[in-house]
């Protein structure tokens, strides 16, 4: 197991560095000039190629991925060229919230959408089951921004329970920091909810057909304790791998969450940056991203032999 | 009911009672004032980049040796005042005693002096300046000398310009600073300090007042000038991106005041009586349809001059602000109406009943064969965009053979400084807007030079407006600039570098608890809670 997972760390590298060659060239190639962004109307041509020449903008395509691979394996992921901080500040600056909105969102939808999904599973086809399924057809189809924008007229405008906008940081307490999540939370939350309940869902109907299950009831067990110790068991592989998938639809969801509640998040990093053209900032969010990607990958890997004592790495 | 669902139910009403204590309203009478800029504030040095957020900022952290008023009369700031020797070739200004930077160091005329020559290499009209300047010296501490070739007029409303960029005064560590380089540190001595270690780029940027700034003793606040009084002790400017968001915000009392709202949230907001809507500038600003002068189509003046009669300023402001003709104006020339110099020359093919049938006369006339054409817009900002839509939508109409490109602004802004044909992704039309003071008078009016290669993007070559505009810096008085400004006008209406569209106003939503709010642009001094 242990060097099974020193062996996945050291092949996210090469995974590392083609996304790195990837987002530097799909830059390079795309429309935009940061320097005509930061010139202005009046710059003439000779201002621009000045700024462009101060950025560094005005070499080589090699010379410049060179440099900037060369800081990436010492750790320096480059300066903005709008804010001239550095990128490692403005993503630290940035994390938190994100992160808040994914662990909190995380745990509402897995909280929730395990037990929905248990539960239409063992009332297949009464109305409890067709709710169930009716709600997660409701989150699929129903965009974020919809939702947020419902959430926040209701629970915001008209009632006054819950802030518009805004992120407070956990270090000015719990409740504060909470307040801020519980609506985008339950806005992204809802594709997520509907992804786990259905596969939830659909697993435990198989599972539950199964002869060890028969063999459960046979025993005595009761329902409670066939569905979420056997059953639920048993379903876990399927339902922790789309969790997993889910956390990328997370990053995805989280930059438009991000600009609905005005959560100072690396979503909303990623799009002003984007918009701005400030590579730097872009090249080192999308870097972050990959390399959560395969973690969490590794990390669901190495969860199945939790859930399946027959998984050995 | 059966009791334990009735106790249920009072448990979950109760909560739900319980619940509006967590709404985070602002306080009244706090000395916190929230606001929601226009766009993110991303760099924090107003020279390097002239985005109007970053002179914003530079309002609220550097003050100016001069003001401008509301009827751009420059009045002095941080400057005593000047006198004038030489037959104007020597111009001394003094500095009223114990101004300080925020870092606690005394503002010296050296200061001044590095931070006059650091924008005298980006701005339209410090260029202008430094062209007829020997040299810019301290003489002592407190007096700044500038030694001309000749004498320049424009000299002190150079000194008090409010846009593009204005001559802020920094410490001459920080403007000594390559013009093209960005500064690193937000220190100037204006009533506002900036709040480094609260900056955070596209969510909040803090700043607090400065409690030793000392306002000019006389005078009434107007636009730049006069007493500026910090009142809160801290601004906190939020970004937030989503329209809607801003709005709710702004309803619940998170915010104070929302600079942009756009005409449908306007509509929304009108009707809470906490709010005003109101002018955030009392001058409206100017949209334009820019011609790329280097490639056919639009290179033969004909058939610049053969969209004329098509063009309706009402249109595309209606596409802009909304139906309400009290928001825009039509009969826009080159000049923001309202002020000096605007005036009625050469707009008579922009007045009358519009014709598509006589635009698509003047287009045989002046020999269209259906070349390509291409315009360029943004999706992402509003009033060019709007503008736009109504443009493509306009020239497809003419039998123009269009292809029309939307992209956000990043896109356009590198797209429309190509030079190259459309066959080789060039273009041919765009619209845009500017502030109305891009547009009062010719030394920032990058759209009306006519110098060729060096003008700002169409590029055209119109002598004589650029001999013009040489005049106008040299006009001894108001009368001669109007003079200069009427032939400016007549001249452009028939070479039409650009066709003005017509002109709107932004209109801003703010608590009605706020007052003393200064007009203009978003700035901070003298806004008090009632």
């Amino acid at each position: 197991m242990f060097a099974y997972t020193v062996r996945r760390v050291l092949a996210t590298i090469p995974v590392m560095a083609i996304v790195a060659l990837f987002v530097f060239s799909l830059l390079y190639l795309a429309p935009g000039d940061p320097a005509a962004v930061i010139a202005g109307d009046q710059a003439t041509p000779q201002d621009v190629e000045r700024i462009r020449a101060s950025l560094g903008l005005d070499r080589p395509y090699l010379v410049r991925f060179g440099e900037w691979a060369f800081r990436i394996i010492q750790g320096d992921l480059g300066v903005s060229i709008f804010t001239n901080l550095p990128v490692t500040t403005m993503i630290a600056q940035r994390i938190e919230p994100t992160l808040s909105l994914m662990v909190i969102t995380l745990c509402l939808a897995v909280c929730i959408a395990i037990p929905m999904g248990v539960i239409a599973a063992w009332k297949q086809g009464t109305i409890i089951d067709r709710a169930v399924m009716g709600f997660a057809v409701l989150g699929f189809s129903v965009p974020v921004f919809v939702v947020g924008y419902v959430l926040a007229y209701v629970f915001a405008l008209e009632l006054d329970w819950l802030p518009v906008q805004g992120y407070t940081p956990f270090a000015r307490g719990f409740w504060p920091w909470l307040e801020n999540l519980i609506l985008p939370a339950i806005a992204l939350g809802g594709v997520y909810i509907a992804l786990i309940a259905r596969i939830t869902r659909a697993t435990m109907l198989e599972v539950l057909q199964q002869d060890y299950i028969r063999t459960a009831r046979a025993k005595g067990v009761g329902q409670k304790g066939v569905l979420f110790l056997h059953a639920l068991k048993n379903a876990a592989v399927p339902i922790v791998t789309v969790i997993g998938i889910g956390i990328a639809l997370l990053i995805g969801g989280a930059v438009v969450t991000e600009s609905v509640f005005a959560i100072p998040g690396l979503g909303r990093l990623t799009v002003d940056a984007i918009l701005r053209r400030d590579y730097p900032v872009i090249q080192g969010v999308v870097l972050l991203f990959s390399f959560v990607y395969v973690l969490v990958n590794l990390v669901i890997d190495l969860a199945y032999t939790l859930f399946d004592p027959r998984i050995r790495y | 009911m059966q009791r334990r669902d009735l106790m249920k139910s009072a448990a979950i009403g109760a909560a739900a009672a319980a619940l509006p204590r967590f709404a985070i309203a602002q306080p009244a009478g706090n000395r916190v004032v929230k606001f929601v800029p226009q766009a993110n504030l991303t760099s924090l040095d107003p020279i390097w980049t002239t985005a109007n957020i970053t002179r914003n900022h530079g309002y609220m952290v550097f003050d100016t040796l001069y003001g401008m008023t509301a009827d751009f009369q420059a009045t002095p700031q941080m400057a005593e005042g000047h006198v004038i020797e030489d037959d104007g070739k020597s111009v001394t200004i003094t500095l009223r005693p114990n101004l300080r930077f925020h870092d606690g160091e005394p503002v010296r005329a050296a200061d001044c002096a590095a931070s006059v020559k650091r924008w005298m290499k980006r701005s339209p009209i410090g260029q202008k300046l430094e062209t007829f300047t020997d040299a810019v010296e301290a003489v002592d501490d407190r007096r700044l000398r500038f030694r001309l070739k000749r004498a320049f007029p424009m000299l002190i409303q150079a000194l008090a310009q409010v846009s593009n960029s204005p001559p802020f005064i920094m410490p001459e560590r920080l403007a000594n600073t390559d013009a093209f380089t960005q500064i690193r540190e937000a220190i100037g001595s204006g009533p506002f300090r900036f709040k480094a270690d609260e900056f955070n780029s596209g969510s909040r940027v803090v700043y607090e007042k400065n409690a030793n700034y000392v306002p000019v003793a006389s005078g009434t606040p107007s636009l730049t000038a006069g007493p500026k009084t910090p009142h809160f002790d801290r601004v906190e400017w939020e970004i937030i991106v989503d329209a809607a968001t801003a709005a709710a915000a702004l309803q619940t009392g998170e915010i104070d005041w929302y600079e942009q709202p756009n005409p449908e949230i306007q509509t929304m907001l009108r009707r809470n009586r906490q709010l005003v809507i109101e002018e955030i500038d009392p001058l409206p600003l100017t949209g334009i349809l820019r011609f790329n002068h280097l490639h056919p189509p639009f290179n033969d003046k004909k058939l610049r001059q053969a969209l004329l009669p098509a063009i309706s300023q009402a249109d595309f402001m209606s596409a802009v602000v909304g139906p309400d003709p009290s928001v825009y104006g039509v009969d826009v020339g080159l000049f923001t109406p309202g002020t000096p110099l605007a005036n009625d020359a050469g707009l008579a093919p922009l007045r009358g009943p519009r014709s598509l049938d006589r635009a698509k006369a003047l287009m045989r006339e002046a020999g269209y064969t259906n070349q390509p054409m291409r315009l360029i817009a943004p999706t992402d900002i509003l009033a060019p965009s709007a503008m736009s839509q109504v443009g493509a939508d306009l020239v497809q109409r003419l039998g123009f053979n269009t292809d029309a490109v939307f992209a956000d602004w990043g896109t356009v802004v590198q797209r429309r400084t190509s030079r190259e044909p459309v066959e080789r992704g060039g273009w041919s039309m765009l619209f845009t807007s500017f502030s109305s003071f891009d547009f009062v008078d010719p030394a920032a009016h990058f759209p009306l030079r006519g110098n060729g290669t060096q003008a700002w993007p169409g590029w055209p070559t119109i002598p004589r407006l650029e001999e013009l505009r040489d005049a106008w810096f040299l006009a001894p008085d108001l009368a001669a600039q109007q003079v200069i400004a009427r032939e400016m006008q007549t001249i452009a209406m028939d070479e039409l570098p650009y066709i003005p569209v017509g002109a709107y106003k932004s209109l801003t939503a703010i608590r009605r608890d706020l007052t003393g709010r200064v007009k203009g642009m978003a700035l901070f001094w003298n806004l008090r809670r009632a």
